[in-house]
């Protein structure tokens, strides 16, 4: 069957970017395959594990279960737009430091759902954190060291390490 | 199969409801509300549409708001005014929902059943409405809206009808809305004074799907129960109204005999099936738990005078 192509502008990290694509393009392919964008991972394509988290006008979202045509014109924000230039996020940088990373692979989309929960609420507290986290599956930390780098990451934000 | 690929189909984004009715089509025209749902099924093959179309830019859909006590506006607006009812609208998110201040206060049962979705990235996304379009038995939201006694209103191409929740939900995956309709609010009342609720869930880990869950509330007056609602999901091919319960403990003061006894006939009404998330009898058995324990701390909020 016939489906039809369009040049569609997205929004991805402040950046405009012109892409031809068709109604059934998921978010997740247009930003790895079409940008380069290869931080945002797939893993369950299910909605199960929160790998491809991006946050889509500010709300956690999985880029596998989103058509990319429902995100035309709005603000997207991968992993890759975290960081500002070579200098971390006070986020990324709690990771690294509180040893948060083993293989990575949940990584970007914790960060994007750390990120989400400090964007509303500065000072959770660790319950907040766990289930601002519920949707975001690791299978190596054991979870600890992620609750104690968003816990770390929202004290150096609160005092005056964020932006 | 889970497919890295979703076929092509035609897309719409209707602006109206009554523009969004003209083009839905059953399985050949699918709406599509947060997706979290449908694009999984279009991953797995298991719905390959003609055409989606979205209901994301359908305006007037996206509201959570309480009517007036007096209900003017409501009227004004050409609804039904009621005295402090909650209109959900069919683009709020759960997340919405669950976050709002007013559901938290006068409707904290529904609270607690979406807060026993635990996926932020699911409830940010995925709508109220659309967890009951998807027709699961399994569904959180559903019990509690049985509980509340909220009903659907569905649009179709001759105008808008509304039905009580419990002849929305027709077997398991079927709901009442035709081809060619789509829910646009979901009405709760406003509990009565006095009520206080519970939602309980059981499942693997809390990020499944429920095994049962059981949501209840008990009007109480001088600890006598004046009305009860008990709602169990997971445990036939809709959810359903434990109606035995509900007579077992109606007029009767609350203690551990009325709980039990409710538990007990709760238990025996359903027909859960076995699958790989349960034996239909383990079921069985757990809503008896599910029930009991959900009776249990209903009444002792209701009894301090929380609204839960």
């Amino acid at each position: 069957m016939a489906s039809s192509k369009e040049i569609a502008a997205f929004l991805v990290n402040g950046n405009e970017y012109e892409v031809i694509i068709e109604p059934h393009l998921l978010l997740i392919d247009v930003l790895r395959d079409k940008l380069g964008l290869t931080g945002t991972k797939y893993a369950c394509g299910a909605g199960d594990c929160g790998a491809c988290t991006v946050l889509i006008d500010g709300r956690p979202s999985f880029s596998c279960l989103t058509l990319a045509v429902t995100a035309k014109g709005k603000s997207i924000l991968t992993i890759e737009g975290v960081a500002e230039g070579n200098e971390l996020d006070p986020i990324q940088q709690a990771f690294v430091d509180q040893g948060a990373v083993q293989c990575g692979f949940c990584t970007p989309g914790m960060i994007l759902s750390t990120k989400a929960l400090l964007d509303e609420n500065p000072e959770p507290t660790r319950d907040e954190i766990k289930t601002a986290l519920a949707g975001n599956l690791c299978r190596c930390t054991g979870y600890v060291k992620i609750v104690d780098a968003v816990e770390a990451a929202a004290a150096a934000m609160r005092d005056g390490g964020g932006r | 199969m889970m497919h890295r690929v979703l076929l092509p189909f035609e897309f719409s984004e209707p602006v109206t409801v009554a523009e969004a009715v003209s083009l839905v089509d059953g399985d050949r025209a699918r709406a599509l509300a947060g997706g979290v749902d449908l694009v999984l099924k279009l991953r797995l093959r298991q719905i390959v549409p003609e055409r989606v179309v979205s209901l994301q830019k359908v305006r007037g859909l996206d509201h959570v708001r309480v009517d007036a006590d007096a209900g003017g506006q409501a009227a004004a607006a050409g609804g039904r005014a009621e005295d402090g009812a909650l209109h959900i609208g069919a683009l709020a998110t759960l997340r919405q929902v669950e976050t709002a201040p007013a559901v938290r206060q006068r409707w904290p049962l529904l609270a607690e059943a979406i807060g026993s979705i635990v996926s932020v990235q699911t409830k940010a996304m995925g709508t109220v409405a659309g967890n009951l379009c998807v027709g699961t038995p399994a569904s959180d939201v559903a019990p509690a809206l049985y509980a509340l006694g909220a009903r659907m209103r569905i649009a179709g191409r001759d105008g808008e009808r509304e039905i009580p929740i419990e002849q929305f939900f027709l077997d398991a995956g079927k709901t009442a809305v035709g081809p060619h309709e789509i829910v646009t609010e979901i009405v709760v009342p406003a509990p009565a004074a006095g009520s206080a609720g519970a939602f309980l869930k059981l499942s693997m880990t809390s990020e499944d799907i429920a095994k049962v869950n059981a949501a209840v509330m008990l009007t109480l007056a001088g600890g006598v129960c004046a009305r009860a609602a008990i709602s169990v999901g997971s445990a036939a091919p809709t959810p359903v109204r434990a109606a035995a319960a509900e007579k077992a403990l109606t007029g009767r003061a609350i203690g551990a005999q009325a709980i039990t006894e409710a538990a007990d006939a709760a238990a025996e009404a359903v027909c859960p099936i076995s699958d790989v998330r349960s034996t239909a009898r383990y079921r069985k058995e757990m809503v008896r738990v599910l029930v009991r324990d959900a009776l249990e701390k209903a009444a002792a909020r209701a009894a301090a005078g929380k609204e839960a």
